[in-house]
């Protein structure tokens, strides 16, 4: 068996392979939880070094190899939203952006939004497509975002329209790094699991939006896909 | 002891009987976190100073050209009873405003009185060079060629001990996959070149402290003459042109960008990224540090996915 294990800064991700894949996924604290069996371990992600392992690999080889496996599409980009950071990956050039300065642009940013909703970051999709228009954020930065939150409240804009308005802000934001002439993008980490991200992105960036079925564990699975291409053929 | 902040012409300091400290090198180490701060660098030599943790009796500050920060934070040590002089470098290679400010140099540092100085320096400074050239040519660890140019700047406080350094390095058979630039600001971080050495990239190519060895004279007027072509204060065209041609001599593969939060430098990471990366097709990276201490995962895990991209896996 090979595990891919992707220990994140907020997620641990394991994808077990022997003849199909096999994915589970904990908080970072409980990464041993992933290890209760034997294998050659591939690791990635910030604490790569940290865990056991027999090869790692940082999460930005590992994207590219995770998507290959689950899109047959030729991307333009990928980008990776983590809770740490965003990273962005320029596959026609063969080079990489990282924003990790602040949480504008992260999943964090969104976490904070629910949180202030007192809501499970899970529920902002549903919000998302049910605004009838979408409230003008500018900032993605945590505290000011929420000023501006507050001042749309204010103004009468339903929590829905100011959810919308969030996940644009936040697409306009990642827009930044992508390479001007993309046309079809890969998105993946945990946050592309929120279509309303999704929507906005292509209403935002003009661009095809592909998102892989496990978008969480990609780079698990590309932790053993670069095994694979990499040590047991080489 | 006369301290000093980036790149002083030491010559003229050591003519004078004077012994030059670089407060720079004791940023790296230290672990004092400055309120009152834009760039880390010159908050924390200011610091060291007015809490006399570093004493100097007088300082020279580069104000003008290569760091503009500083300014302020030498006016605030001058406050101090500190005597203070600001050295301000041209941006069009004026040769009569570098004279003046040798002059200004020269007097505050009490006047020449060892003219041999200049020409035992420029030999030492030679030595350097050819330290540099074995580091291009992968006989030297980058580690202990970074160490020697980026002394450079005050000669380890005495010429003789800094000889002593040049003389005790040998030759190496330096093991690397791929041979690399660092433009910019000096890396605030501990160990970076280390690691830089530890994933397989080879510093073949280090600008700031390169030029920390390059300006040397045997006199004064030619201490003006080289002091004047100090690329990384000058404007940035003639600098790119500088930097191009050491890029196909040493036959860089790629440019890492290290750039200091809140320095005027870091806005022209724009310009150089689209004449290197996108005009030349250098694969390019940018590291931007703030404050002090062992290099940062984030910037780890950077540059080892520059290090696999370079490697096409």
């Amino acid at each position: 068996m090979i595990i891919g294990l992707d220990v994140g800064s907020r997620a641990a991700k394991a994808a077990y392979y022997t003849d199909s894949y096999e994915y589970r996924i904990v908080s970072s604290h409980s990464w041993q939880d992933l290890i209760d069996r034997d294998g050659i371990i591939v690791s990635t992600g910030y604490f790569r070094k940290k865990v056991p392992h027999e090869l790692n690999v940082t999460e930005i080889t590992t994207a590219i190899y995770g998507v290959r496996h689950f899109l047959k599409e030729d991307v333009d980009a990928i980008v990776d939203i983590g809770g740490q950071d965003t990273k962005m990956i320029d596959m026609r050039r063969n080079d990489f952006r990282m924003n990790d300065k602040c949480s504008s642009g992260t999943g964090t940013f969104l976490e904070y939004i629910a949180n202030y909703f007192a809501l499970d970051v899970s529920e902002l999709q549903n919000f998302h497509f049910r605004a009838k228009t979408s409230a003008k954020i500018n900032s993605t930065c945590s505290v000011f975002a929420q000023s501006e939150v507050v001042s749309r409240l204010v103004e009468g804009y339903s929590k829905e329209e100011i959810i919308n308005g969030i996940h644009h802000a936040f697409a306009r934001r990642i827009a930044q790094m992508l390479p001007g002439n993309a046309r079809m993008i890969a998105l993946i980490g945990g946050t592309a699991k929120n279509k309303g991200v999704v929507d906005a992105f292509e209403k935002e960036l003009g661009v095809k939006v592909l998102v892989p079925p496990d978008p969480q564990v990609v780079n698990a699975v590309g932790a053993v896909k670069y095994y694979l291409a990499t040590e047991r053929d080489g | 002891m006369l301290g000093i902040t980036a790149l002083v012409p030491a010559e003229v300091i050591y003519a004078c009987r004077e012994n030059a400290v670089d407060l720079n090198n004791f940023v790296p180490f230290s672990e004092f976190q400055p309120d009152d701060k834009l760039c880390a660098w010159s908050a924390i030599w200011r610091e060291l100073i007015l809490r006399k943790e570093v004493e100097v009796d007088k300082l020279v500050v580069v104000a003008g050209g290569d760091c503009y920060n500083a300014l302020v934070d030498g006016e605030k040590i001058e406050l101090s009873g500190i005597p203070t002089l600001y050295f301000i470098y041209s941006f069009n290679r004026d040769i009569r405003l570098m004279e003046e400010n040798l002059d200004s140099l020269v007097e505050f540092a009490g006047g020449i009185k060892n003219e041999k100085a200049f020409g035992e320096i420029a030999d030492l400074k030679q030595r350097a060079m050819e330290i540099d050239s074995l580091r291009t040519e992968g006989k030297l660890s980058s580690i202990k060629a970074f160490e020697i140019e980026i002394s450079g700047s005050d000669l380890m406080g005495s010429p003789d001990k800094y000889g002593k350094a040049i003389e005790a390095l040998e030759e190496e058979d330096v093991d690397f996959d791929y041979r690399v630039a660092i433009l910019g600001i000096p890396p605030i971080y501990k160990g970076f070149h280390e690691f830089l050495q530890s994933i397989g990239l080879h510093v073949a190519y280090d600008e700031m402290p390169f030029e920390f060895i390059r300006h040397s004279g045997r006199n004064l007027g030619e201490v003006a003459e080289s002091y004047v072509n100090y690329t990384f204060a000058g404007n940035i065209w003639r600098r790119m042109e500088f930097v191009e041609k050491q890029l196909k001599e040493r036959n860089i593969d790629a440019i890492i960008h290290f750039q200091q939060f809140s320095c005027h430098h870091k806005l022209e990471d724009i310009i150089l990224r689209e004449r290197f990366a996108d005009r030349e097709g250098y694969p390019y990276i940018t590291i931007e540090a703030d404050l002090p201490g062992s290099t940062p995962e984030q910037a780890r895990l950077r540059l080892e996915a520059f290090a696999e991209r370079l490697a096409g896996v």
